[in-house]
């Protein structure tokens, strides 16, 4: 039952974009387009697999550089969380802040923090890539830890239980799926902001300069093979975290008890 | 380990006002001049249009909220030294069960806060879901659960610590009539069981005289007592609830509800 059921639920999408696939295809041979302009799928699979290996070391970089900036975004999310759920005045100084910084083109800070930093190295693009994790984190955990059902947290009163123990038995478990909807937000983002962060200068060996350095050498098909390099990374780094959740949490996705 | 001799008094309630938000426009009356008395091993009813302060009164017994005036003993300390004590259990209308914990690690939670051993809070806990016969159902989880099994579970959870008091607001609130009848029955058994004092928060007439000793019918703006009906049923079975003496208490309670002393009421039964 559930197999026909996911299956169900593959099929659309796949005939979807084999459809479109086709038509790309079709429309680049029927009307002798330019590679320049478009080229056609099968020329850019053909450059991905002849260059699988350049392809893989600027995904390995970028994904480098999204992964650091993920992992160090989301424990200062989650510190930054702790602190608002636990003070009211925190909360109600960090929310803003919080959503200023969602606010701000964080990517145009890139070259600032290109000099601020060491431009030779990875860091500035691991802090662009925190920043833009920070916000998605933040939000969401918060939600989870302060979304408690009134009536458990009466019952953690009933039992005398101190701030501590219900943050451990209660709160943190709570927002653990509040947790995977942010990551799910955050991750494909984060490889997004680690790759246009390459754009500003700094070393070369990722995805994002990768394409810049295609396009201008006018190896049309080579970018776009770097952009199909890129989705698969972002599409990994999002079903790694789908993987991870079904792992760890059994519970979501089940109607809840009341 | 219940800290009360049986026969002495479990409960006490003197002069309780609960007035929310006062001094302020919005001020509610939710208790005013509450005073009650229950006695240890006695099941005590609260029942009344909502608005009441059934469910108030039964959080200021409980700690869960504070009192304006009046004075509370439970098992004859404040309700703050019986709630810190760990000296009543209690059950609500949603089970509040954790999802991310198995049914038998929802039962040891009490005794986890208090800090026994993983064994011994395994082994109490297996014994509770025996008693309330869930012992099948120990490592699921507590959303394969029926209603009905999820209240069982909560009320388990509730006897962790042998209180020698259980709350309970309504927990058979959001069943079905059938789950209903056999969780009055059930909590019954596990009350001669535990001979434990209970104090029970309801809307049905019905319920509240099946089970209890005695009925505490409140009304509301402001919530207060209008008056006590005494049900005398014996040990319950399955033909109680077809019984002339549970009629007579559900016309009584009904009557108490309308705001009719219970003297009047048996007056009119023996004109018809």
């Amino acid at each position: 039952m559930t197999k026909h059921l996911s299956l169900s639920l593959i099929w659309p999408p796949i005939l979807i974009a084999a459809l479109f696939l086709g038509a790309w295809e079709l429309l680049v041979v029927a009307n002798d387009i330019q590679p320049y302009l478009l080229p056609a799928p099968t020329f850019i699979v053909e450059n991905f697999t002849s260059d699988i290996s350049l392809m893989w070391a600027a995904a390995y970089y970028t994904g480098t550089t999204a992964f650091l900036g993920l992992v160090f975004g989301t424990i200062a999310a989650l510190i930054m969380s702790l602190l608002a759920q636990r003070l009211i005045t925190v909360n109600r100084l960090i929310t803003p802040l919080a959503a200023g910084l969602a606010t701000v083109p964080i990517i145009a800070l890139t070259p600032i923090l290109n000099n601020m930093f060491n431009i030779t190295s990875r860091t500035p693009r691991v802090l662009v890539t925190m920043i833009i994790v920070l916000f998605p984190m933040f939000v969401n955990v918060t939600r989870g830890l302060l979304q408690v059902q009134p009536v458990q947290l009466e019952l953690m009163r009933s039992l005398n239980a101190k701030p501590r123990a219900t943050l451990r038995i209660l709160r943190i478990p709570n927002a653990i799926p509040f947790f995977f909807t942010g990551l799910k937000i955050a991750a494909p983002l984060a490889v997004i902001a680690a790759l246009v962060a390459e754009y500003f200068g700094g070393p070369q060996e990722g995805l994002g300069s990768r394409i810049a350095g295609a396009a201008a050498n006018t190896a049309y098909g080579r970018a776009w093979a770097y952009v199909v390099a890129s989705i698969i990374t972002g599409l990994l780094f999002y079903l790694i975290v789908v993987a991870v959740e079904k792992w760890t949490t059994p519970w979501t996705g089940r109607s809840r008890s009341t | 380990m219940s800290n009360v001799p049986a026969g002495g008094q479990a409960v006490s309630v003197q002069g309780l006002w609960k007035i929310f938000n006062e001094g302020l426009a919005n001020e509610v009356t939710a208790l005013s001049d509450v005073s009650l008395t229950i006695t240890s091993g006695e099941f005590v009813s609260l029942i009344g249009p909502s608005g009441c302060g059934k469910s108030t009164l039964l959080r200021v017994i409980g700690d869960l909220t504070d009192a304006s005036r009046g004075v509370v003993e439970v098992a004859g300390v404040s309700p703050h030294e019986a709630r810190v004590q760990q000296l009543y259990g209690i059950a609500f209308q949603q089970a509040a069960l954790f999802d991310w914990r198995t049914v038998v690690k929802n039962v040891e939670l009490p005794l986890e806060l208090l800090g026994w051993d993983k064994k011994k809070r395994a082994a109490r806990a297996l014994e509770l879901l025996e008693m309330v016969q869930l012992s099948d159902f120990a490592n699921h989880r507590p959303w394969e659960l029926s209603g009905g099994m999820q209240q069982r579970v909560a009320i388990a959870r509730s006897l962790a610590v042998d209180p020698p008091l259980l709350l309970m607001d309504e927990p058979f609130g959001a069943l079905d009539e059938m789950t209903r009848e056999r969780m009055q029955n059930e909590l019954l058994r596990i009350r001669l069981e535990t001979g434990k004092t209970i104090i029970f928060v309801t809307h049905s007439i019905p319920e509240a005289v099946y089970l209890s000793d005695r009925v505490v019918v409140m009304s509301a703006r402001p919530g207060r007592i209008t008056g006590i009906v005494d049900i005398n049923l014996g040990v319950r079975n399955e033909d109680t609830r077809e019984t002339d003496a549970f009629y007579a208490g559900v016309t009584n309670v009904r009557e108490a509800l309308r705001g009719r002393s219970v003297g009047e009421k048996q007056a009119r039964i023996g004109e018809v």
